[in-house]
């Protein structure tokens, strides 16, 4: 049932073909009825007045031998018969029948003829028809159902008058016609009615459905072309084959088309050039420094034969190549981000092992700061599939912030894992970072020198390329801090790499 | 004494380089020229060379595999501004023993250096055999039968550490430790492309090794798959 819903709220050719039938059903409905209530009366009249016209010769015919009988009691009854029986004199309708019948005021007349009528029972003639012939005195008529004796009834219009029979007194007589030819003609033309009716549905439910497709059919094409454009196929062009409306929407888009794929080329080639540069100057700047950094350290080796200031002054130059040697890595490394070219090699992975490694790494520093680092975790299988440089570099990072801003506090690191993701939090109880700054930490060369001491050996690029290496993993960073209540970094990655992160961190 | 040829358009590097090799002992020769490179070294073969990419004349990846071509199997060690790119793996298959990432540390390519230069340190002596291929330890040749398959210094190594202890699985990483002398790195593009020249070598069909076969998700290991050894 949804589907069929979901099926109309997507097709535009169900919802026009629904509508026109509905509305061609209404239409059609209303037509037909009143074109065949028009019939049916038309026809109903007319059947009517050649009855009233017949109906009355019939009765003046028998109006003059009924009173010029004067004979006998037994002739006048024959005639009377003889006057009913004869369903066919002088008229072409196919079935009549005639009735006579005693008067309703006439109770004892001198001759009583029976009431008389040919195979149909009296109660064919409702009393409603009688009184109208008794108190009109005129000619009236009613549509009746005609009993026969059979049992069958016969939808009929019933003509009768008073007439006046010789020594009997006033008697009614009736002439019925069937009205089954009529009837008959109706059905047929009812079924008529019905049967164009339902052709002309099916015609106009047909051109439309035809319509539609020619006019969807080159508009489905411009959609499919667009969602085909969006996902990146860019030289993707429409056939245009008329030059109609529809032609020229085709000719329009695919003009569109074309210009958004120049910009597009244009700023993918901009980009790329920019980026080209970015690296470029990267790499250019690595040869001098080699010489640099060779020359430094003969230098540094040779210190202790300087002068104090020279001596010293060579420590500062080769902390400052480190320094710039690093900074160049970083950017390198956000140039690569931004070029879309970095490479994640995932690998099944102990994320204890390597949380313990990248501690280990970082425990002389640690303890020449008297930091003291924890590590705790919570969870069956710690294992997950990722790309140990890129989160050894994160975790890395996150330490060596951590310690650094740690006063001397202790570090605790924390691995929990459920069945589909894993976090490693970092937590020092240091200085801590404003919260109002907390969405600018992941900033490139953003440093809190305010709340938190300057960072020293950073590069101003290490959060920001740890939240790269995060997305890469399609894991995230997250943040807690107060002021003097320390800082909380989580690290949360799927455990199957390429798989969508679920549930958010786990921590906090 | 123990000579170097570095081959380096960039003047003032290729000064410093010499002013740091010479203080570790080490006799040093300039070329700037890439395509200057082979005949420097067939008239005055050098212990190792020094051999940056980018250089005018004949590109770094071009000369190495000159060298190669021309039976020469002196180790060389490629410096290179980029270490992420097709450069690197291109340079090794030509024939690079091992590269360098600009800017690095005087100590690290002294340290590089003297890895590719030293002998193969083993206390096995005598001949090994691996398959139908026998190693001659002292004299540093392999032979199929009577015949001779010339090897770089570094691929000897590469075999020697593998079939000294054959059916044992090596990782990439142990094998970085042993034959390179890398402590902690990740390129394992380095043994990848050198066991590849290695089987092109010593294997009758490389595509089917028999003698260094791999084991999947772990590394390398000398013998047929299956094989244990002793």
């Amino acid at each position: 049932m949804r589907k069929i819903v979901e099926r109309f709220r997507r097709s535009l050719t169900l919802k026009v073909i629904l509508s026109i039938v509905l509305l061609t059903t209404l239409v059609l409905g209303v037509v037909g009825t009143t074109l065949f209530s028009r019939i049916t009366a038309g026809i109903k009249e007319e059947k009517v007045d050649s009855a009233i016209s017949e109906a009355a010769y019939t009765i003046y015919f028998a109006q003059t031998r009924l009173l010029a009988s004067s004979r006998t009691d037994s002739e006048l009854r024959r005639t009377a018969k003889e006057i009913v029986n004869s369903q066919d004199i002088g008229s072409d309708i196919s079935s009549r029948e005639i009735v006579l019948m005693r008067g309703i005021q006439n109770i004892d007349p001198e001759v009583p003829i029976d009431s008389v009528s040919n195979q149909i029972s009296l109660s064919s003639i409702p009393n409603t028809l009688r009184e109208k012939v008794a108190s009109s005195g005129n000619i009236s008529w009613e549509f009746v159902n005609t009993i026969y004796a059979s049992g069958k009834l016969v939808p009929s219009v019933a003509v009768g008058e008073e007439i006046q029979v010789s020594k009997s007194g006033t008697y009614e007589m009736y002439v019925i016609f069937s009205l089954e030819p009529q009837i008959k003609a109706l059905v047929l033309i009812k079924n008529y009615l019905w049967l164009s009716g339902l052709a002309l549905l099916i015609l106009i439910t047909f051109v439309t459905w035809l319509t539609l497709r020619q006019i969807l059919q080159p508009i489905r094409e411009v959609a499919e072309t667009a969602e085909r454009l969006t996902t990146g196929a860019l030289d993707l062009r429409i056939n245009v084959q008329s030059e109609d409306e529809i032609g020229r929407l085709g000719q329009t888009f695919n003009e569109m088309a074309r210009s958004i794929e120049e910009q597009i080329r244009r700023l993918e080639n901009l980009s790329r050039v920019q980026q080209q540069f970015v690296s470029d100057v990267s790499h250019e700047l690595r040869t001098p420094l080699t010489t640099i950094r060779m020359a430094s350290d003969l230098l540094f080796n040779a210190r202790e034969s300087f002068d104090p200031a020279i001596g010293r002054s060579t420590e500062l130059l080769l902390a400052q190549i480190d320094k710039f040697e690093k900074l160049l890595e970083d950017l390198l490394e956000v140039s690569r981000f931004d070029a879309d070219v970095a490479n994640v090699k995932p690998e099944i992975v102990d994320v204890r092992t390597l949380v313990s490694k990248c501690m280990d790494d970082l425990a002389l520093v640690a303890s020449n700061r008297s930091t003291s680092l924890t590590l705790e975790c919570v969870g069956e299988d710690l294992s997950a599939q990722l790309d140990p440089r890129r989160i050894t570099r994160v975790v890395r990072n996150l330490l060596t912030n951590a310690i650094e801003h740690s006063d001397g506090k202790a570090v605790n690191v924390s691995v929990i894992a459920d069945d589909h993701s894993l976090s490693i939090g970092v937590r020092d109880h240091g200085v801590g970072i404003d919260p109002t700054n907390h969405h600018r930490v992941f900033d490139r060369f953003w440093r809190a020198d305010t709340s938190r001491s300057r960072a020293r050996g950073g590069t101003g690029l290490g959060l920001a390329i740890a939240q790269e290496d995060a997305r890469l993993h399609n894991g995230q960073i997250t943040l807690w801090s107060e002021l003097n209540e320390g800082a909380h970094f989580t690290l949360t990655i799927p455990k199957k790499f390429g798989e969508e992160l679920a549930t958010p961190a786990l921590h906090h | 004494m123990t000579s170097v040829l570095v081959v380096d358009d960039d003047q003032d590097l290729a000064e410093m380089l010499g002013i740091v090799l010479n203080g570790v002992g080490i006799e040093v020769d300039l070329v700037s020229r890439g395509d200057e490179v082979l005949e420097v070294v067939r008239n005055n073969p050098p212990d190792l060379i020094l051999l940056d990419v980018m250089l005018p004349g004949l590109d770094g990846v071009e000369v190495c595999r000159q060298i190669r071509e021309h039976s020469i199997q002196v180790p060389i060690v490629m410096l290179t501004a980029k270490g992420d790119t097709h450069d690197v793996v291109l340079g090794l298959e030509a024939g690079a023993d091992d590269y360098m990432v600009k800017p690095f540390k005087p100590s690290e390519l002294v340290a590089r250096i003297k890895t590719r230069l030293r002998r193969t340190t083993t206390n096995i002596k005598g001949t090994l055999t691996l398959g139908d291929i026998s190693i001659d330890i002292v004299e540093h040749t392999i032979s199929r039968g009577t015949k001779e398959i010339p090897l770089t210094r570094l691929e000897f190594d590469l075999l020697v550490a593998l079939a000294k202890e054959p059916g044992r699985v090596f990782t990439r990483e142990a094998l970085l430790n042993e034959v390179w002398g890398y402590r902690h790195s990740t390129d394992t593009r380095l043994v990848n492309v050198h066991v590849q020249r290695l089987r092109a070598k010593v294997e009758h069909d490389p595509e089917n090794p028999t003698i260094i076969t791999t084991v999947r998700g772990i590394g390398y290991k000398a013998g047929a798959s299956g094989s244990r050894g002793k």
